[in-house]
């Protein structure tokens, strides 16, 4: 029986093979995986918001996609992992009521993609795959096994993607 | 101060304006459908917004969301969320007309849309007559999809306010049973000052 472990809301977990991690109803919050292919090791963040906010100090690391992505190298790397092998996958980043209030550029979701992004360069991780924006919840299922990530939605029929 | 350590008093005293407010939602409601309909609150509790997905059955349980922000000297945001087959028979009900197929069409969107905004002026009327002010909502937004996704939103907009709402179970009934024919969750989400308002309105000792 393959282990399943749920990453919850503002939570970001490590595991190897055989495990499968799972991020459960991603709408505006985006999921991030990072994986070792030769270690089949790796690490899924569930963040909420860009980056560290004034006042939001004493909040878990794995609330902001920046502050994840560093935790998450940085324990990979202690548990064996190497950087320059590291590769990148992010589901999430929608918007799932219709913005009346914000134009385009300012919303949440958007805003944790273009964080992700420019953390990853920052870190000199390459993204090797993504299914972001748009207005409809996903749940991510990160396989440990083989770095694949499986992408569900409830919307369309239920349509399911391997990145 | 904050919703955390409310006392049985103050959790009495929010439950009764909840009901106050619901009862005046089933009035309108009961108008628009031409038939008695009851609301009742079995249960207001506070949680943390993290954990609403769990009580709505799951981060995957397909839901319908409808979210309003709360305008006037306290400010915040409501949410309802109804099960896909409660919307289905609010829907039924409303428009006397079963499923139309997976999703919702433009009417229904439009019925469910107007259901919230009766629940949510109906609350913050009776809110509002309690803190001595005028609280009206904004137009309605909806999604129907997984609740996780559909919570997420709002965390984000709290973010910054703290982690916790105040949620009402609201429990629909016709005339005729005494099982709910619909049941929806409402929560309401305070920014901090409105929170303190609330909490000075209904009695600090509860």
């Amino acid at each position: 029986m393959i282990q399943r472990q749920r990453v919850g809301i503002s939570e970001w977990r490590l595991a190897e093979a055989p495990a499968i991690l799972v991020a459960y109803g991603l709408g505006s919050c985006l999921g991030i995986a990072l994986y070792d292919p030769q270690r089949r090791l790796g690490a899924l963040a569930h963040t909420l918001l860009p980056t560290l906010l004034p006042g939001l100090e004493g909040s878990r690391p794995g609330k902001f996609v920046d502050l994840a992505l560093r935790a998450m190298v940085e324990k990979l790397e202690a548990a064996g992992g190497l950087r320059e092998r590291l590769v990148a996958k992010m589901v999430g980043g929608g918007q799932m009521f219709e913005a009346l209030y914000s134009r385009d550029r300012d919303r949440i979701g958007l805003r944790n993609v273009r964080a992700a992004r420019e953390t990853l360069e920052a870190l000199g991780i390459p993204l090797a795959g993504e299914e972001t924006g748009g207005s409809s919840g996903r749940t991510m299922e990160f396989d440990l096994e083989t770095g694949a990530v499986l992408v569900r939605t409830v919307r369309n029929n239920g349509k399911i993607i391997t990145l | 101060m904050s919703f955390r350590h409310l006392t049985e008093g103050q959790l009495d005293a929010l439950k009764e304006i909840s009901n106050i407010g619901m009862g005046h939602a089933a009035t309108a409601l009961s108008q628009l459908i031409g038939e008695t309909v009851l609301i009742r609150v079995p249960q207001v509790t506070v949680t943390e917004v993290s954990q609403v997905p769990d009580i709505l059955g799951g981060a995957e349980r397909v839901v319908v969301g409808i979210t309003l922000k709360v305008l006037g000297d306290a400010r915040g945001a409501i949410l309802l969320i109804f099960p896909k087959e409660s919307a289905e028979e609010l829907i039924h009900r409303l428009l006397r007309r079963g499923p139309t197929g997976e999703g919702f069409d433009e009417m229904e969107v439009s019925t469910l849309k107007e259901v919230g905004n009766i629940l949510a002026s109906a609350y913050l009327s009776a809110l509002g007559s309690l803190l001595h002010t005028t609280l009206i909502p904004s137009v309605p937004l909806i999604a129907f999809d997984m609740a996780g996704a559909i919570v997420d939103h709002l965390l984000i907009e709290l973010s910054e306010a703290g982690d916790l709402a105040l949620m009402l179970e609201a429990a629909f009934h016709d005339r005729r049973g005494s099982d709910a024919v619909v049941r929806g969750h409402f929560f309401l989400l305070p920014d901090p000052g409105s929170l303190h308002m609330i909490l000075d309105a209904i009695g600090v000792d509860g």
